[in-house]
């Protein structure tokens, strides 16, 4: 175990953000988890008893006499927040103290760093550069997820839980949140971060990061398994399991859909749900992609001349 | 959640947050103060080095101060002072009354001015104004009026003027006025120039006095330092920066190094803090060590960091300005490696240092030293660095190419005739041949060409040197049995040896004696008798031989290390090798045409009916008409001795061993001709034709890495292997880890560096090259003393050059510099002119080891001169003579054909051709044309010569000057000829100066007078008498008893001395001899060194300089 390579990775200014993401990260998501069980108790509490609800505005309190009905923005709201700002500017000023902007040596264009590594927070998109065409990872993936990310409030058509956490209310959206961005987006940062060491070669923890290392793997592309190797067939065979990926994918999370979101289902239009589905399918290809790449050392799946998949 | 019970009172309402907002407030506070502090102190920690630095200084100056009044004190004490003083007294004196009486009336035209200024100064106001208003009306009738106005205004009497001593002026108008205050003015500055006048001298005085003063102290004058403490007093602390934009340079050092540039010199004890020791502050405080080094280069013009390294525009921390963190790639140079900073611009001078001045440049300077001597060129190129090699290369393929185009022409020409000769008509015919016309006239150019190549050729061959012996000739040459003893580790058989130890398993000695062994040529040598040992030992320790060579082992090791040293030689050569080599170093076996790729042999002389002869004569291939390499690539030059006397040099060093040739092991499998092929791969593999002369590898290149800007190789490309983590960590030092040091093997043994076993990190060039230079192979390891898996051939070759800690720092030094400067490409040292002439020569200086017998430049020591030999004082005047200032003292000319052949005579070559008289005898170099023009250019432009040197006319003496000189010449004050040699053998024997008939050619006369004059001025310690001439008015006379046939000569005796030496004439020469009846002097007379034991006869005494008959002084009241 070294001990000392993994405080020189954690201990980079660089990557102190990316340190303090991880249990900043686990612990919102208890909290709004342990909100989201209160409230969900709370409504559970509501609908079996339609004279409270009548009463009841404050979430997970029952309200009680000599209790206000509804405060006001200021102070009540105000003050909290103005603490919190003056903890941030604390944090903010203790943090541009102590940590300087890592400058590196003149920029020398016959030799590159190695890793070259991108700012933390674009530690992800690079790592999906390992999986994809530097045009797919680099330009259509990062496009489709900003696409995505607009999309949703008008997909979401699930009018509950606006304004208070809850978990029965939301499953879908909560669950779908927490794979895109837990599973997918921050696990591809650590990865990139902690994991990918000279060469962008993977490093487990501890691991020493030496530069000599030297590893064997062949990467294959799905059609060559198959015995495919010239190009007019290549592309149709990837376009095939691509498109097979699609259809039977969209099968599969049409049926679950339908069955565990029937009211979404409904609320839904025609546009809307396939649109949905459409962006589900990328985001799920995304893993799917990385496994069969690592556990299976397969590099693309669809191979054309102009772009691999 | 729900089944709790709620609070009473509503907890978003109720509930204070007054300790929260008390405690965030607090904190941000705080962090408020802290980002302040950190602003103005924690990322600018000059501010607190110079507020230090101010408090130090401001101590320092004051005891300083103290010092320097007191130093003044005794100055103004002085006689010189005293009389200054006294004649400022007395004409302070002298001036006072009249002074007083022009102040009295200056003091009175001044209450006058006082007075008439008053009203003057409002009349002009007003006129001003008036006159402004006429200007700038319009009209031409408001113009008129206010001119009337104006006017009326100025001839009005209307000013009355009451001066104390002239009584009441006026009514006076506005003009009369005016000349009254002007004329007031004239008067006030007539009588302060007379007052300025008047005490001019005392003025004068007063600077002298002052002058004095400065001139005398050797601090600062108290008032000087008076400013420096008000300076140091008024410092606000800022950044002090040097900002050179044409170099994109911008050094904040003295930022800190407040010290550096200071007017007084600061040391590290004046600037310690009260009763402590001198610590980091103290010693970053100090003045620059080298204030000539800094007057020489303008710190304003290049800055700290260029030559210190380090980040010059750093300011947030000390590790960060010294650039000692991993993102700067040229922290400061340690001070060990100090020197590198030089070598980024003076890379192209091959010596840095002034001997005898300060250290500083020494340490480069060993480093090229090592660098050629060693043969690290061999395999590293370097720029500047023997390119010889290279050059022949290219000159031959240049030389094919424009004979394969000579072909070609040829060709086309031929075929252009033909189709001329068929062509249909006569203008198309004509065409034709007027193409195959020009093609003919083409290769008459090309022809010239080649031939300039083929000059070039010459030159390069004749000048490529190798450093070790030329491997062809082993057969003729060496013990057979000896060579795989050699090879196996060759510090075991000659601990000093240049040849670094190859890591070679036996196999790899087979084969590469093997192939050494076959491959060389079997030509035999002529036959030496045996001669004269005891002979031979005397010349060789006497000849000069010692100067490169030394001889003895350990503590009784004697003589230079530039060349072999020759102990055992008797246990590896044969007598008549090396009888000839001594005869003639240069002499080969077999020529080698470069051209052809091999060693010509009498047959290819016989083909062409030629005699089988190569020299500089003859060096033209008989195959190919191309240049041969007639001589051999050593440096060694021919020390002209006679064929016997090289026979009992040679037999004296073949009785040098310790034990007898035939006892080393039999080597049968040297004749086996299986080995051949690999012994080719190993000599290959290992790059030993980078350092000696093989048969088939006559243009192998060099085979290592090349080291011209090794020092700003990133550090990513330095292979550490498998000890990158081990470097940039620091841990167990793996030189001198116990199981890296078994596993290493037997070549290091016990030679570590004195360094800890714990070692810091040492990730950085430094780091590397130092343990790379200790252990070359070390980077086949891993810290556990683990080899790395690889090929046989792929293991590090470089062998081990066996250096001393001071040589192996020196010539890292000279890698940590060896960068592409960051400074533009002008700052570089490439001078033109006479400094080019210096720059060029060094490095044949250098190459031949001229240093080791002659000194160039005051102060710098020589090998012979270091002998204990040389030490007795008989001897001393044996050693060969100082060059300080050659150039002066020679006609260029001379130089020329003396270099050339220093015997100065073609068929008497055993002898020295000016100083017949020495021992050592200067031997032949063979120098290229192209080198002795650089070296005739080197001594003039060392003595700041002009080139080309056009001699005065000389005016013939008359028959009265003639015997004014010969009197003097033959004066018994200063008998010249007892000294100087005449080329009488009886007499020469004796002699221990030149020979006055070589002074035409030889000398300049503006040096001869110089010499005689004051020879000691120009060569401290000659024997030739000083003060034989002292000035008497503008007059240089002789300052012996002046011959009566001086009476009423006004010129300069020394001049007239000089132009009759430069017209003597042997016939002269030998009248006066005789006139002086001089016959070998036994008792008096110098007798030969080496004979003074046996003749007993000479007393040390008797062997002095001469002292001038009669002391200047005396002669001076004798008359």
């Amino acid at each position: 175990m070294d001990w000392r390579q993994l405080w020189e990775i954690s201990s980079t200014p660089d990557n102190v953000p990316i340190v303090a993401l991880l249990p900043l990260v686990v612990f919102y998501c208890w909290l709004a988890w342990k909100q989201a069980r209160a409230n969900d108790a709370l409504i559970a509490q509501l609908e079996a008893d339609p004279a409270l609800a009548k009463t009841h505005h404050r979430k997970t309190y029952p309200w009680q006499p000599g209790w206000q009905k509804e405060i006001h923005v200021w102070p009540f709201l105000l003050r909290v927040e103005f603490l919190a700002a003056i903890i941030v500017t604390i944090i903010l000023m203790v943090w541009s103290i102590t940590l300087n902007a890592p400058m590196e040596e003149p920029a020398n264009p016959n030799l590159t760093m190695n890793p070259a590594k991108a700012p933390w927070y674009f530690l992800g998109l690079q790592e999906m550069l390992v999986y994809f065409d530097p045009w797919i990872a680099g330009v259509v993936m990062p496009t489709l997820i900003i696409i995505g990310l607009m999309a949703i409030p008008y997909i979401d058509t699930n009018p509950l839980g606006s304004g208070y956490y809850t978990w029965k209310q939301r499953k879908f959206s909560i669950s779908t949140f927490f794979f895109g961005f837990i599973v997918l987006w921050v696990s591809m940062i650590i990865i990139g971060t902690f994991i990918r060491g000279p060469g962008w070669l993977w490093f487990w923890p501890g691991q020493t990061w030496d530069h000599n290392k030297i590893v064997y793997e062949v990467n294959r592309d799905l059609p060559d398994l198959f015995g495919l190797t010239t190009q007019p067939l290549k592309g149709i065979f990837g376009l095939l399991a691509v498109g097979a990926y699609f259809v039977i994918g969209g099968l599969g999370l049409h049926t679950l859909f339908k069955r565990y979101n029937p009211k979404d289902y409904a609320r839904m239009s025609f546009l809307q749900y396939n649109t949905m589905m459409f962006l589900m399918l990328l985001m799920v290809s995304l893993p799917l992609k990385i496994a069969i790449r690592l556990l299976f050392h397969i590099k693309y799946v669809w191979v054309t001349p102009w772009f691999n998949v | 959640m729900a089944e709790q019970l709620p609070p009473q009172d509503d907890p978003v309402t109720s509930k204070s947050l007054a300790l929260p907002y008390l405690i965030a407030t607090v904190l941000l506070l705080g962090t408020l103060l802290w980002a302040i502090y950190d602003e103005n102190w924690g990322t600018r920690p000059w501010k607190g080095f110079q507020t230090e630095f101010k408090d130090r200084y401001e101590t320092f100056l004051k005891s300083v101060k103290s010092r320097s009044a007191s130093a003044e004190k005794d100055l103004m004490a002085s006689s010189d002072y005293q009389a200054l003083q006294a004649d400022y007294d007395r004409i302070s004196a002298d001036v006072k009354p009249k002074v007083d009486e022009i102040n009295k009336e200056v003091n009175k035209v001044n209450q006058d001015i006082g007075i008439v200024q008053t009203a003057f100064v409002d009349a002009r106001a007003h006129v001003s104004a008036d006159t402004y208003d006429l200007e700038t009306t319009v009209s031409d009738k408001g113009r008129e009026n206010k001119k009337k106005e104006l006017d009326a205004y100025k001839a009005k009497k209307q000013f009355t003027i009451e001066l104390p001593d002239k009584g009441k002026l006026g009514p006076l108008d506005y003009n009369e006025l005016e000349q009254l205050y002007l004329g007031l003015k004239d008067q006030k500055a007539r009588l302060v120039a007379q007052i300025a006048d008047i005490t001019k001298p005392q003025k004068d005085a007063q600077v002298k006095m002052s002058q004095y003063l400065a001139d005398n102290m050797v601090d600062l004058s108290p008032g000087a330092l008076d400013n420096l403490r008000k300076a140091n007093r008024d410092w606000d602390p800022k950044i002090v920066q040097i900002n050179v934009n044409a170099a994109n340079l911008v050094d904040r050092c003295e930022s800190c190094h407040m010290g550096a540039r200071q007017p007084i010199e600061i040391t590290p004890a004046a600037m310690m803090a009260k009763g402590k020791k001198p610590d980091a502050y103290a010693l970053a405080f100090v003045s620059h060590p080298e204030r000539q080094l800094l007057a020489l280069h303008d710190p304003e013009k290049f800055g700290c960091a260029p030559c210190h390294g380090g980040n010059g525009r750093a300011t947030s921390s000390v590790e960060k300005a010294h650039g000692n963190y991993e993102h700067w790639l040229y922290p400061l140079w340690k001070k060990e490696n100090v020197d590198a900073g030089c070598q980024t611009c003076h890379a192209a001078d091959r010596v840095l240092a002034a001997p005898g001045g300060p250290e500083l440049g020494k340490t480069i300077d060993l480093g090229k030293d090592m660098f050629r001597n060693r043969g690290c060129n061999g395999c590293h190129r370097y720029e500047g660095y023997d390119k010889e090699p290279e050059d022949v290369v290219f000159f031959r393929q240049q030389m094919k190419q424009l004979e394969s185009q000579q072909k070609d022409n040829l060709h086309q020409a031929a075929i252009l005739t033909k189709k001329g000769d068929t062509a249909g008509d006569n203008t198309e015919a004509n065409a034709y041949y007027q193409q195959a016309e020009n093609l003919r006239v083409e290769n008459s150019v090309l022809a010239g060409k080649i031939e300039q190549f083929d000059l070039q050729m010459r030159s390069a061959l004749h000048d490529m040197k190798k450093i070790g012996p030329n491997l062809k000739d082993i057969r003729a040459k060496l013990n057979k049995n000896w060579i795989p003893v050699w090879l196996k580790k060759p510090t075991d058989f000659r601990p000093g040896t240049k040849m670094p130890n190859f890591r070679l398993d036996d196999q790899d000695i087979k084969a590469i004696s093997a192939y050494l062994w076959q491959s060389a040529l079997t030509d035999s040598v002529p036959k030496a008798k045996s001669g004269d040992a005891g002979h031979g030992k005397e010349l060789l320790e006497t000849r000069g031989c010692l100067a490169c060579h030394s001889i003895g082992e350990g503590s009784g090791e004697q003589g230079g290390t530039f060349a072999a040293n020759l102990s055992r030689l008797g246990e590896k050569a044969n007598l008549d090798y090396i009888a000839r080599w001594v005869h003639n170093p240069r002499l080969r076996l077999r020529p080698y045409c470069p051209y052809e790729k091999k060693d010509l042999g009498p047959e290819d002389y016989a083909k062409k009916g030629l005699p089988y002869v190569f020299d500089e004569d003859h060096s033209i291939c008989p195959n190919d008409g191309h240049q041969l390499q007639y001589q051999q690539m050593t440096v060694m030059p021919i020390l002209r001795l006679s064929e016997s006397d090289a026979a009992d040099v040679a037999t004296f060093l073949m009785s040098q061993k310790k034990k007898d040739p035939a006892d080393y092991p039999d080597a049968p499998y040297m004749d086996d001709a299986r080995l051949k092929d690999l012994g080719r791969a190993k000599i290959r593999q290992y790059g030993c034709a980078g350092c000696h002369e093989i048969n088939g590898f006559e243009d192998e290149g060099r085979i290592g890495t090349e080291l011209t800007q090794e020092g700003s190789k990133p550090i990513e490309r330095l292979d550490f292997a498998l000890l990158t983590e081990e470097a940039k960590r620091g841990g167990p030092n793996p030189v001198l880890n116990q199981k890296v040091s078994q596993n290493i093997g037997p070549w290091y043994g016990g030679k570590y560096p004195s360094n800890a076993k714990e070692v810091g990190p040492w990730y950085d060039t430094k780091g590397f090259f130092e343990r790379k230079l200790l252990v070359p192979n070390l980077f086949d390891y891993d810290i556990e003393g683990r080899v790395k898996v690889k090929k046989a051939e792929e293991y590090l070759r470089m062998p081990d050059p066996h250096l001393t800690d001071e040589q192996r720092n020196a010539i890292v030094t000279m890698l940590l510099g060896s960068q592409d400067p960051t400074v533009p490409a002008d700052y570089r040292y490439q001078p033109r002119g006479t400094d080019k002439d210096i720059q060029e020569g060094w490095w044949i200086v250098k190459k031949y080891n001229c240093m080791g017998c002659h000194q160039f430049v005051p102060g710098q020591p020589t090998v012979l001169m270091g002998m204990t030999r040389y030490q007795d004082p008989d001897w001393k005047e044996q050693l060969p003579p100082k060059l300080l200032t050659e150039g002066a003292r020679v006609d260029p000319v001379w130089l020329m054909k003396f270099l050339r052949n220093p015997a100065l005579s073609d068929t008497d070559t055993n002898r020295n051709g000016v100083r017949p008289y020495l021992k050592v005898h200067m031997p032949t170099f063979f120098l290229s044309d192209n080198e002795l023009r650089k070296l005739v250019r080197f001594f003039q432009a060392l003595s700041q010569q002009p080139m080309p040197y056009i001699p005065q006319k000389d005016e013939r003496l008359t028959a009265k000057e003639m015997e004014m000189g010969r009197s003097l010449f033959s004066s018994a004050a200063a008998p010249c000829l007892k000294c100087h040699a005449t080329g009488d053998p009886n007499h020469d024997r004796t002699a221990t100066a030149p020979n006055f008939l070589m002074a035409k050619e030889r000398l300049k006369p503006g040096w001869m007078e110089r010499w005689i004059t004051d020879p000691q001025a120009i060569s401290p310690g000659t024997s030739m008498p000083s003060g034989l001439f002292h000035k008497q008015g503008e007059q240089m006379v002789f300052s012996g008893p002046i011959p009566p046939a001086f009476e009423g000569y006004t010129g300069d005796h020394t001049k007239l001395l000089v132009r009759y030496m430069m017209q003597l004439t042997p016939d002269e020469q030998r009248r006066v001899a005789a006139m002086m009846g001089r016959a070998p002097a036994p008792s008096g007379a110098k007798p030969n060194p080496s004979e003074k034991k046996t003749t007993g006869k000479a007393s040390p005494g008797a062997l002095r300089a001469p002292k001038p008959a009669i002391p200047p002084a005396a002669s001076g009241a004798s008359r």
